[in-house]
């Protein structure tokens, strides 16, 4: 390739290499069989203690989770034709210490979430902070393993309605086939929502020298910039896949004493939400 | 422009006496000499604060000119009495439960309400033997005051006009003559207690006085009616027609008032130090043979 | 049991330390306490402690309102609440606890749908505020000027409205409503934590013991429980403040006539006195309701005159000068005839003050302190205080109630948000929003009010000049006043 090295990183070209023939594929794809990494899972174990403090390493976290629901309510009134609107099954993948997972579990619209983490120090926070809420009991089940160690679902009621990639996607080293082995999780007209930043100078700027370095609201080694996928990189991802359709993106920025808010066109540079929906069969 | 804001303050009609001693000048009701308002009382004549100014400056030149025209003091003292000092003295009776029952009542000291054979006759050393003693020694009766003209609030007026006839009382009280000297101490002394600037004013006229009777005026008479004015009691506030058969060294007490030096006996004391001075340098002269 | 500052401490350390740790710090301190916590606490997700118009508002807000109509909320009030219910005065009667109502406030309980259940022929409108100083007579006067000039009629600053009236139909509401366990005649024994179990973790969790050994657990726990809160002291948030040294006489007058605009156009009349302000405040009919806040030695002077002598010295009050009141604070008897003589020589504007007043209700006349106190915060973990268990005032602007309802509405809004995005309402990080809309909101009036009765307790000086200058210019400066106007309103550009 005669073209200088633009902030596309080897393993984006992954992404690219999609469309190109098994054999081609087969010398790039990752010899391992899961998607974890290992030294994101044991930066994230060390961050265990502080998950649930309000006023720790994990508060930008917490502020962000309303915007999480917001963004699932406009996907799902986005449908052309309503759907369920009680039961509500959610995977979580990556729930961390399950800030998300346990708001989904609260929501009455929720019948049940399954959230799995693949490291243990988080997922024992998970659980026991989700024991001080009684009225979690019975709707939140925390599972330590990857994705692909859960059993595959094989009928439409053992599909999720939502399946959730909060935060997760920039950590995930092949982040292709980690999509891949989702999808079938997810029920047909079920959706697929996901948080992560853009692979931007902004989002380097902000997230890695402002917030890890400067600031230090979020704690060194969380982020790797080399990781960020950029939102059209998804997107091709995705509809070139047949079966999907309908996607959203959302941009958020932080901004300190006012919190997160929705900014259209923020997407191009920093974090942003992104959803899909499945094919109804 | 400050006459139309005057008009609207008319129009608001504000009550007049609760103003502060800073006053505003555009709550004070105004009005032009072509239009104005009727009497509050009878003799009561209304004038503009202009006029009320000229009537201040013009009687006090001509007071000190000639301090026996007794009408341009009375003048004097309603002139300067408002804003706020007429108003101070009238809460000061209005704070006392006597001074309360003397603004209801409203006595008036005459020779009508004040029979002189009556006070003539009483013990030696009250009140009323004093005041009657002193009023037959200076050659005064109770009648000689004026009537108040120039102040706007009916109750005030009263107020002004109950101090005037009073005034003998206090001569009585503190036994000072009806000479220039006497009068001046006198004044200090009121204005030490009830504040009206008329008092303050007439002090001026120790300028008329001679040297001697300054210099006695500044060692013995003023420190005294400071001393005195300000520590006792209002003396606005003395119901005299009840104390007439008081044992007036009593009420003096009560009030917190000494009686200074009689001036009269020093003033006989000096006359007769100067005659006998006189006579000596004369009969010298005679004998050294000089006309 | 007051929690020691260690608890609190404890709390805030929960998710730094292991919970094997703080679990042990947590025996330490319960020891004495076990054998009572074997009863099974019944779990909800609001226990609001006191049924005062703040408490009661809160309940019939959530239980109205369809995000949190989900919620179990449970009332506990030590008073008997039927009274409450069945409060029911004869139209010439009324109670001598009265408080201003803002439009703001009216159209949160409307919002809830507990005003319509408010008996609007004991409300009173008022559209007119005559303000003046006792020593200066400088005057203000607040109305919609520009409403009633632009022939739109008269826009109400105000209502009057007696308290019981609002708690009898914010309970109506909450009956209609239905959903909301109501304990009443129940004191609050103790607050303190729960316990850790096999299914369920609810050592941060607040439990309030009910006399009968009932135990409440609380999702969130909302102190609405008065001045002298116990849920705030469980929760070891500290209140500030100092005492004024005064104290509020209250009761019910009955005036000459209507009023000088009769029934169509009241208005609310308040006289800054030295030893503090003075306020007729008008009710339906010929009646107005009296707050005077005074020294608590007049206080008591006042509340042992005969009822003659007590409406010749509220009349005083507004048109005498401070130093006939004063002399008149002084009799034991006989204010009634002091007060006619004086009347005939004190100029007024009979216009611009109260009709005479010529009847005291019976039984009517009492008084309470006055003081001001500000919690240090609003919310703690699990923990809301709304009402005068965060915030005392002075009466002088009429805004505590209106401060609470206030309260309450930023409180419902936060706990709606919770709910719809799926947070644990009673975390502190939920609350937040709560503390940041209300805090700086209430403390700017508290200090207003705080240095309106300051200034005018000064009695002679420059300052009565300066004031009385600053009040004329402000009475003339029309959009300066429709601004304090709104604000008072709580329908102002919100400044903080």
């Amino acid at each position: 390739m005669a073209a200088p090295l633009r902030p596309t990183s080897l393993r984006n070209l992954n992404l690219l290499l999609r469309t190109a023939p098994r054999f081609v594929q087969n010398q790039f794809r990752a010899q391992s069989t899961s998607s974890v990494n290992p030294e994101e899972v044991s930066h994230f174990n060390a961050l265990a203690s502080t998950w649930w403090d309000p006023h720790g390493s994990s508060r930008l976290l917490h502020l962000m989770n309303p915007l999480r629901h917001n963004f699932i309510r406009g996907c799902h009134a986005s449908q052309p034709k309503p759907g369920p609107t009680s039961n509500l099954r959610y995977l979580d993948i990556g729930c961390g210490g399950g800030i998300f997972a346990e708001s989904a579990a609260r929501l009455p619209s929720t019948g049940s979430v399954v959230a799995i983490d693949p490291s243990p120090e988080v997922l024992a926070v998970a659980k026991a902070h989700a024991r001080r809420d009684p009225g979690l009991q019975g709707k939140l089940t925390y599972l330590n393993t990857s994705i692909e160690g859960l059993p595959q679902p094989e009928s439409v009621e053992e599909q999720y309605d939502v399946l959730s990639l909060f935060e997760v996607i920039e950590h995930i080293t092949h982040p292709a086939d980690f999509l891949d082995t989702c999808a079938p999780f997810v029920k047909p007209g079920g959706w697929i929502v996901m948080s992560t930043i853009a692979r931007s100078w902004t989002s380097w700027l902000t997230t890695k020298v402002v917030a890890e370095d400067i600031a230090r609201i979020v704690p060194r080694g969380t982020h790797d910039w080399e990781k960020y996928i950029n939102e059209e990189e998804l997107r091709g991802y995705f509809l070139r896949e047949r079966g999907w359709n309908s996607p959203r993106v959302m941009g958020v920025v932080y901004i300190p004493g006012l919190g997160w808010k929705e900014v259209a066109g923020s997407e191009k540079v920093g974090n942003y939400f992104f959803g899909i929906r499945k094919d109804e069969v | 422009m400050a006459f139309l804001i005057r008009q609207q303050a008319l129009r608001g009609a504000l009550p007049r006496e609760l103003l502060a001693a800073c006053a505003i000048s555009l709550n004070s009701r105004h009005f032009i000499v072509l239009n104005r308002p009727p009497p509050n009382y009878p003799g009561h004549v209304p004038l503009t604060r202009i006029e009320k100014a000229g009537l201040a400056l013009g009687s006090a030149v001509m007071s000190l000119m000639d301090p026996h025209r007794g009408d341009l003091i009375a003048a004097l003292g309603e002139a300067t009495a408002t804003p706020y000092f007429i108003y101070r003295l009238r809460d000061a009776m209005l704070s006392d439960p006597t001074g309360r029952r003397i603004l209801r009542d409203r006595p008036r000291i005459s020779s009508k309400t004040l029979s002189m054979e009556y006070l003539r006759a009483l013990p030696e050393n009250t009140v009323g033997r004093t005041y009657a003693d002193w009023l037959d020694r200076e050659g005064v009766s109770p009648d000689t005051r004026s009537e108040v003209q120039y102040i706007d609030n009916e109750e005030c007026a009263y107020v002004m006009q109950r101090y005037r006839e009073c005034h003998d009382f206090y001569h009585a009280l503190t036994g000072l003559p009806i000479v220039r000297e006497g009068e001046i101490a006198l004044k200090a002394f009121e204005f030490a207690n009830t504040l009206l600037p008329m008092t303050a004013l007439s002090t001026f006229a120790i300028t008329t006085l001679k040297k001697n009777e300054r210099d006695r005026f500044w060692k013995i008479y003023l420190p005294w009616a400071v001393k005195n004015g300000a520590q006792s009691k209002e003396v606005i506030n003395v119901y005299w027609e009840e104390q007439l058969e008081r044992d007036v060294d009593g009420l003096r007490a009560e009030l917190g008032v000494e009686k200074p030096v009689d001036l009269r006996t020093i003033r006989k004391a000096e006359r007769e130090r100067w005659r006998a001075e006189k006579e000596a340098k004369k009969r010298a002269s005679d004998s050294l043979g000089i006309n | 049991m007051k929690p020691t500052t260690a608890s609190a401490r404890t709390r805030q350390l929960g998710n730094y330390i292991c919970s094997s740790c703080s679990h042990q710090l947590r025996r330490q301190r319960r020891g004495y306490a076990s054998v009572t916590q074997s009863i099974k606490p019944s779990i909800y997700d609001v226990v609001c402690v006191g049924g005062g118009p703040a408490g009661l508002s809160l309940l019939a807000a959530l239980r109205s309102s369809p995000a949190t109509a989900n919620l179990k909320v449970a009332l506990v009030e030590s008073q008997d609440l039927s009274k409450t219910r069945d409060f029911l005065l004869p139209p010439n009667q009324f109670s001598n606890r009265c408080s201003s109502l803002t439009p703001s406030s009216v159209r949160f309980l409307d919002t809830i749908g507990a005003w319509k259940h408010v008996k609007k022929e004991r409300v009173q409108g008022y559209t007119e505020m005559q303000v003046w100083d006792g020593i200066s007579g400088a005057r203000i006067e607040f109305d919609w000027h520009a409403e009633k000039e632009a022939g739109r009629g008269e826009r109400p600053i105000a209502f009057m409205n007696e308290n019981l009236n609002l708690t009898s139909g914010l309970l109506k509401r909450i009956d209609e409503l239905g959903g909301v366990e109501i304990m009443d005649r129940e004191r609050v024994e103790n607050i303190g934590f729960g316990e850790e179990s096999e299914e369920v973790d609810l050592r941060m969790w607040p439990v309030v013991e009910l006399n009968g050994g009932r135990r409440l657990a609380a999702r969130l726990l909302v102190g609405a429980d008065g001045a002298n809160s116990p849920v705030r002291a469980f929760s070891g948030i500290e209140s500030r403040g100092w005492d004024y040294e005064r104290h509020g006489v209250v009761a019910t007058l009955e005036t000459e006539g209507s009023g000088w605009g009769g029934d169509a156009s009241k208005t609310a009349y308040q006289r800054f006195l030295p030893t503090g302000p003075v306020a007729m405040l008008p009710l339906p009919g010929n009646y107005s309701t009296l707050v005077w806040s005074t020294t608590p030695a007049l206080a008591a002077h006042l509340k042992t005159l005969s009822p003659k002598d007590f409406i010749a010295m509220v009349n005083a009050a507004f048109r005498l000068s401070p130093v006939d009141l004063a002399y008149m604070h002084t009799q034991a008897s006989g204010q009634a005839d002091e007060f006619s003589w004086r009347a005939q020589h004190t100029e007024f504007d009979m216009q611009r003050i109260p009709q005479k007043a010529v009847g005291v209700q019976e039984g009517s006349i009492a008084s309470f302190p006055l003081k001001l106190r500000h919690a240090d915060t609003y919310i703690g973990e699990r923990v809301a205080l709304v009402g005068d268990a965060a915030h005392t005032i002075h009466p002088l602007a009429g805004q505590g109630l209106n401060q609470g309802q206030g309260d309450v509405e930023s409180l419902v809004k936060t706990i709606e948000f919770a709910v719809t995005h799926g947070q644990d309402i009673g975390v502190e990080m939920s609350l937040e929003q709560y503390n940041v809309e209300r805090y700086a909101a209430n403390n700017m009036l508290l200090g207003v009010c705080d240095k309106l009765h300051k200034l005018y307790t000064v009695e002679s000086g420059p300052l009565v000049g300066l004031r009385s200058i600053g009040l004329r210019a402000i009475n003339s400066l029309g959009p300066l006043k429709a601004f304090l106007m709104a604000q008072a309103a709580g329908t102002g550009v919100k400044i903080l």
